[in-house]
């Protein structure tokens, strides 16, 4: 009886452990994250206080975080609902854009690569863009061509979309933190 | 069903154990990590370009399309380096890493303030050794303390369309990384 007890014990704990460490260390759970409508962040990743969890994470991706006084990466595989982006849909991602001294936004494929398209075009920076007023724009990330400032998708189910502000101080990691403004993401015209 | 209560809940106390444990470990046990990357571009302390990324891949996964980056993977072990990485208009950046990957210390053209940034890159206990008559012109130079004898600076330069691209190529062909004489 105490013999399976301890077999249970361990069983349980490795697994759960174990399975923690792994989606954490995807980023597939918030650890550590700061988190902003679909948009998440690891604020102090680019520092020397950068916490266990966002070490972990680009540890095993393999990417490098930006320096802090490079810039901050904002990563969103989701929408504003928590529904996973898929390349077959049209993407929108629309609103106001944090005051930085430029801005770009990149869409990969789950492994991280950029999406092939005859266009070359991976994403936008924000000399590029078409803005619709002094600190709006909206994108558009879908499979087929469209007017105004669109990213192809080459149709793959997921897809994460990456926002990078350069030499910006958005304050994150302090007391206000809810209030950088970021834009809003949604689907439509899903297969 | 109540006899397994106890030992689950000891198994997610354990649980919770071993997910700080290995999540501590990460760094120093991912095998795929940046600094392995970016050893096959070539030899310690010297600069080597990282190529531009595709959709066929990247030497580090979502790299950002708009930058040139160039790397200088270091080893402080043969003494310390001098960095030089001319700047321009248009947006640089220079970012220094431990080998697990740990972004200690960065700066940018504008937090730079100068045409070319300089600076010397050395452990603490290097910057314990500097002779004293070099600690008067100390503040004239740029000091980064790594805290590992081995890492990575990389070099990012915005390229603010891609017709651009070669030109700032050039200016970043022109990154040095290498010990002091």
């Amino acid at each position: 009886m105490r013999v399976i007890a301890i077999i249970i014990a361990t069983a349980v704990g490795i697994l759960s452990g174990l399975g923690l460490t792994w989606f954490a260390s995807a980023g597939a759970i918030g650890f550590g994250a700061t988190q902003i409508g679909a948009w998440m962040t690891w604020p102090k990743s680019g520092s020397a206080e950068a916490d266990p969890y966002s070490r972990a994470i680009y540890a095993r991706s393999g990417e490098l975080p930006l320096g802090s006084t490079d810039g901050i990466a904002f990563v969103a595989n989701s929408d504003d609902t928590g529904a996973a982006l898929n390349g077959r849909c049209d993407i929108h991602i629309a609103g106001h854009l944090p005051n930085a001294r430029f801005w770009t936004l990149t869409v990969y494929d789950s492994e991280g690569r950029l999406i092939e398209n005859p266009a070359e075009r991976y994403g936008f920076t924000s000399a590029e863009v078409i803005w619709k007023s002094d600190a709006e724009a909206e994108i558009v990330l879908a499979p087929h061509a469209r007017s105004g400032n669109w990213i192809p998708t080459g149709g793959r189910e997921r897809i994460s979309a990456v926002l990078r502000f350069y030499d910006a101080s958005l304050g994150l990691g302090g007391r206000f933190t809810n209030k950088v403004e970021m834009p809003s993401v949604w689907q439509e015209f899903c297969p | 069903m109540r006899k397994y209560l106890l030992p689950v809940i000891a198994g997610l106390v354990l649980g919770g154990i071993v997910h700080i444990l290995t999540t501590l470990a990460m760094p120093r046990l991912a095998l795929d990590n940046a600094f392995s990357r970016l050893a096959k571009l070539g030899p310690a302390n010297a600069v080597q370009f990282v190529p531009d990324p595709t959709p066929a891949g990247a030497v580090l996964p979502r790299t950002d399309p708009a930058f040139v980056t160039a790397v200088c993977r270091y080893n402080l072990d043969a003494g310390v380096l001098k960095v030089r990485v001319p700047t321009s208009a248009d947006y640089t950046s220079v970012s220094f890493y431990t080998r697990q990957g740990l972004a200690y210390y960065s700066l940018n053209d504008h937090a730079a303030g100068q045409r070319t940034i300089e600076l010397q890159l050395m452990t603490p206990s290097q910057r314990a050794a500097l002779p004293e008559d070099e600690e008067i012109t100390r503040a004239d130079r740029l000091i980064v303390e790594s805290p590992s004898v081995e890492g990575v600076v990389l070099v990012r330069a915005f390229v603010r369309e891609p017709g651009n691209r070669m030109r700032v190529r050039e200016r970043i062909s022109n990154v040095s990384c290498s010990p002091v004489s």
